[in-house]
């Protein structure tokens, strides 16, 4: 039995289609993220799993009980929230006692289990301190141990690290799959940050314009998007749109090639007719050319071309060159600068070569189709 | 176009405290010194001269007016009473409070929300005696009320709704409502919108959070409400005198008559001072209450 | 977003919401009530109101217009209400002013000091005026009454100018002196204009303040010199005259159209 069934549901706000047709299933101790663009529906569906919001449509099936006319408080989840929401009024102790006491738990268990869960988020010597008087990181951790205290079926996680600095979201990014991963509750969490996703979750939902784009773990949202929208926000991509010659080949789009000299992409996943090839950065491998830009090497005519380098930027650990090709059309190329020599300069002749593997096929689309 | 730059650059200061602004400090507290603070102090004075039988100001000092204000049995029941309307108002304010700020901050509706600010505001702003007088329009004999019950049947002879503190305490909630409902409403609408829906996330239901987490961050708004109505009843005289009649027990109506009907200035000025400062102390003490809280739960 | 004002979320509790509602509904007509019964009663063509009312007669609004005395009150809180809404907005304004920028020890005390009239008794206000104001020879003159009003109503000026001086960016004043204005010149050239919101809801609150001034007034008039709060009270206190209700309706409605100019200004929430 899976922890979280969701069937069906759509959520309309007035004119606007918020959520349209949502249907997961989320296993028992799975860590499952929904990822999107703001504006996507993410927080209007855990809105909708925690109880704050009733759906136009569908329902929501938790633990094999259908809670979707069941308000939030009967609904036996844990939910942090992204200010963390803390009671202001109450201090660090009290706070992750609310729930247990709403419970009518006996004294001594109260002490126990939030001496418990305060021991887990490494925050025991602050039980009698007031939120004002807490940072961000310590104000989160209060917010996951009060709500991990109530045994929970499932916790929702609203964005958790956006109001956190930089190097605070690594290190809590760290400290939550210790925390989570110990306690072994399914957990539901709604971020536009893909890194986030990526490092954090068993499994990821993409959603765009209030439906689920796809769901999969992260390596195959990364290595294969169903489509652009999906290839586009996981990562960075280049995009080809390409048609087959009749034998076997793809030749790109006017503004990759060369005139009378096409670019050619061979896939062993492609159909015939057109499509939209995706290739990641990282597997273009870059060489310099001592040939003259503007002819492909013979030898192997598909999947590599020449270009010139329109810009270099190094971030330290890699490279990442913007490649213009003969046609006009660009292409991105990131790599560890340990591959380097020097930085390319601006102009210099490169040669770009990958594998018909790293190639990922998204359907082709009609002009100006996009979510 | 030329205009008038400093010639001294030290004057040129971003701090604020320039000149210029002392300047314009000036004439506001003029102002206040010599119509506040000086008749204050010659208030104080006034209270502490004798009067002779014809109640014409002596040159001598003492303290016979607070003494009786003190001892008379009509003057200590009439500030007790005083005080003890001014916390029943101040209680039924806060309590009829609650509900409207709470149809005030839930209105989604900006049209319906204007529509209840002019219901809550307007009263502020036309004439206390106004107020009044609606009251007993409503309240006369041959007012509305009276008449709509004979008209229903439901009585035979007008009954008696005015001339009694009853129908003062209900004139005075009515009339100071606003004054509560204002802060509440402010305390109420910054409750950030999270935190009742942690405390459902977290099992409690609509009842628990409101006792819970709702009503406790609302004491501000609340205090500062009741604090303002109790001050404002405790030295209203307008209201209970037009409603209750010469006749009702309230030190302010007594300081009224003793000023401008038996012309006895240092004796009124007594009670009104002793007045001040019982209310001013009771208020101050709600005050540090409320800022004791505030320090605690937000840390200023 | 829609859903940030939930209190309550629409799948619970949906019985306590209405009972809130309607709760609350309730006390809101409790406080119009009055109002209607004014307006009831200025409309209506017999001494005591009927309800439900017969037909509408505009009897007594004649009759004040006719009466000479109501007339010489109105002229009065007329005069009044000239003569105190700019001396006030004036105080106000340089004072709240001077109180937001100037940086001293007690700074605090004194704001709480210039408000404080808000609060004192406004029959210890009355007396203690009434016995300065006799030493001076003022008592139940006009100038008199004047002081007595812009006491009263001085702190609602500084209170808004307050508001829109807090909102005000502070930088555009640093700006111009940076650049060399004088402190003066920049007050009435960058602060004015900006505040001026503030200052004309400080007069809309002076000019309402002054003309239903009755508690402190009462201390301070003379039959020669009577305003209008004071002569309903005289006759509220003494005889039942219809009048009364058409000259309240007028206050009610002055109110109203005050609170539609305040709301246009700074903004209602942001006043009180």
């Amino acid at each position: 039995m899976s922890a979280i069934d969701i069937h069906g549901v759509a959520h309309r706000f007035g004119d606007l289609q918020a959520l349209a047709g949502v249907d997961l299933s989320i296993a028992q101790g799975e860590f499952f993220s929904l990822l999107g663009p703001s504006g996507c529906g993410k927080t209007t569906l855990l809105n909708i799993i925690a109880g704050f919001l009733a759906p136009s449509a569908g329902t929501v099936v938790v633990g094999g009980r259908d809670v979707t006319s069941l308000p939030p408080h009967r609904r036996d989840i844990g939910m942090v929230f992204q200010s963390y929401a803390l009671f202001p009024h109450l201090n660090v102790f009290d706070n992750v006692a609310y729930g247990l006491r709403v419970r009518k738990a006996k004294g001594e268990d109260v002490r126990a289990r939030v001496a418990e869960m305060l021991e887990l988020v490494r925050l025991s010597e602050l039980a009698q301190r007031m939120p004002h008087q807490l940072s961000g990181g310590q104000q989160q951790r209060v917010a996951i141990a009060r709500a991990l205290a109530i045994r929970p079926q499932v916790l929702l996680l609203d964005e958790p690290l956006s109001n956190l600095d930089a190097k605070l979201r690594k290190e809590m990014q760290t400290e939550l799959r210790r925390l989570l991963g110990n306690v072994g509750v399914t957990t539901v969490m709604v971020t536009h940050d893909q890194e986030e996703a990526l490092g954090l979750s068993d499994r990821i939902g993409i959603l765009g314009a209030g439906r689920l784009q796809q769901v999969g773990t992260p390596l195959e949202l990364y290595r294969r998007p169903v489509n652009r929208f999906v290839g586009e926000f996981v990562g960075h991509a280049n995009l080809i749109q390409a048609r087959a010659n009749g034998s076997g080949i793809f030749e790109a789009a006017a503004h990759f090639s060369r005139k009378g000299v096409p670019l050619q992409l061979a896939s062993s996943h492609a159909a015939g007719g057109d499509a939209l090839f995706l290739l990641r950065p990282e597997r273009i491998r870059l060489s310099a050319s001592s040939t003259d830009a503007q002819q492909t090497n013979p030898a192997n005519p598909a999947n590599s071309v020449a270009g010139v380098v329109r810009d270099a930027s190094y971030t330290g650990a890699e490279l990442h060159v913007t490649v213009t090709l003969p046609g006009g059309g660009e292409l991105v190329v990131e790599a560890p600068e340990a591959n380097f020599a020097e930085v390319p300069r601006v102009g210099a002749p490169v040669q770009l070569a990958w594998n018909a593997d790293d190639l990922a096929v998204l359907p082709a689309e009609s002009k100006g189709a996009r979510i | 176009m030329r205009f008038p730059v400093s010639l001294t650059l030290s004057r040129v200061s971003t701090s604020g405290n320039s000149l210029f602004s002392w300047l314009l400090l000036a004439p506001g507290m003029l102002f206040l010194a010599a119509f506040l603070v000086v008749p204050g102090i010659l208030l104080i004075v006034l209270s502490l001269h004798d009067v002779d039988g014809m109640l014409m100001v002596l040159p001598t000092y003492s303290f016979s007016h607070y003494i009786e204000a003190f001892t008379s049995a009509g003057y200590i029941r009439a500030l007790g009473t005083t005080l003890w309307v001014a916390a029943l108002t101040a209680v039924l304010c806060v309590l009829l409070a609650y509900p409207a700020a709470w149809l005030l901050v839930s209105t989604r509706s900006r049209a319906w929300r204007t529509v209840l600010y002019v219901i809550l505001i307007s009263p502020l702003l036309t004439s206390v005696v106004i107020r009044t007088f609606a009251w007993i329009v409503l309240l006369a004999q041959n007012g509305l009320i009276n008449d709509v019950l004979r008209r229903l049947g439901l009585i035979d002879a007008p009954l008696a709704l005015l001339w009694n503190m009853k129908a003062v305490i209900v004139a005075y909630v009515q009339v100071m409502l606003p004054f509560a409902v204002l802060p509440l409403a402010t305390s109420l609408g910054e409750i950030p919108a999270a935190l009742p829906r942690a405390s459902q996330s977290l099992g409690a239901g609509a009842h628990h959070t409101f006792l819970h987490v709702v009503l406790p961050l609302t004491i501000p708004g609340m205090m500062s409400g009741a604090i303002i109505v109790f001050a404002l009843a405790a030295g209203s005289y307008v209201t209970p005198l037009l409603i209750g009649g010469r006749l009702q027990p309230l030190l302010p109506i007594g300081i009224y008559q003793q000023a401008l009907q038996i012309a006895n200035l240092p004796l009124a000025a007594a009670l009104s001072l002793t007045l001040l400062v019982v209310t001013a102390a009771i208020a101050g003490l709600m005050s540090y209450v409320q800022k004791r809280w505030e320090r605690r739960v937000y840390g200023h | 977003m829609a859903t940030d004002r939930d209190f309550t979320a629409p799948v619970s509790s949906i019985g306590w919401r209405w009972l809130g509602r309607a709760a609350g509904g309730l006390v809101y007509l409790f406080l119009i009530l009055p109002v209607l019964v004014i307006f009831l009663s200025a409309f209506s063509p017999g001494a005591y109101p009927q309800f439900p009312p017969e037909s509408v007669s505009l009897r007594w609004f004649q009759a004040f217009f006719d009466n000479r005395a109501w007339l010489k009150a109105l002229q009065v809180s007329a005069w009044l209400l000239l003569v105190v809404t700019p001396l006030t907005t004036l105080l106000g304004t340089t004072a709240a002013y001077a109180l937001a920028r100037l940086q001293f020890r007690g700074r605090d005390v004194l704001q709480a000091f210039v408000l404080s009239p808000l609060i004192i008794p406004q029959v210890v206000l009355g007396i203690a005026l009434l016995y300065v104001l006799t030493g001076m020879g003022l008592s139940g003159s006009l100038t008199g009454l004047a002081i007595g009003h812009i006491l009263v109503a001085l702190p609602y000026a500084v209170r808004t100018v307050s508001v829109s001086l807090a909102s005000m960016d502070r930088r555009l004043e640093t700006a111009s002196m940076n650049l060399g204005a004088t402190p003066a010149y920049t007050f009435r050239h960058v602060t004015l204009p900006l505040i001026k919101p503030g200052i004309v809801a400080g007069a809309v609150f002076a000019a309402v303040t002054s003309f239903g001034e009755v508690s402190v007034s009462l201390f301070l008039t003379a039959p020669g010199t009577v305003t209008m709060p004071v002569r309903i009270f005289t006759y509220i206190d003494q005889t039942f005259d219809p009048v009364v209700n058409a000259v309240s309706a007028i206050f009610i409605v002055l109110a109203v159209l005050a609170l539609v100019l305040i709301e246009r200004t700074i903004g209602l929430t942001k006043a009180m």
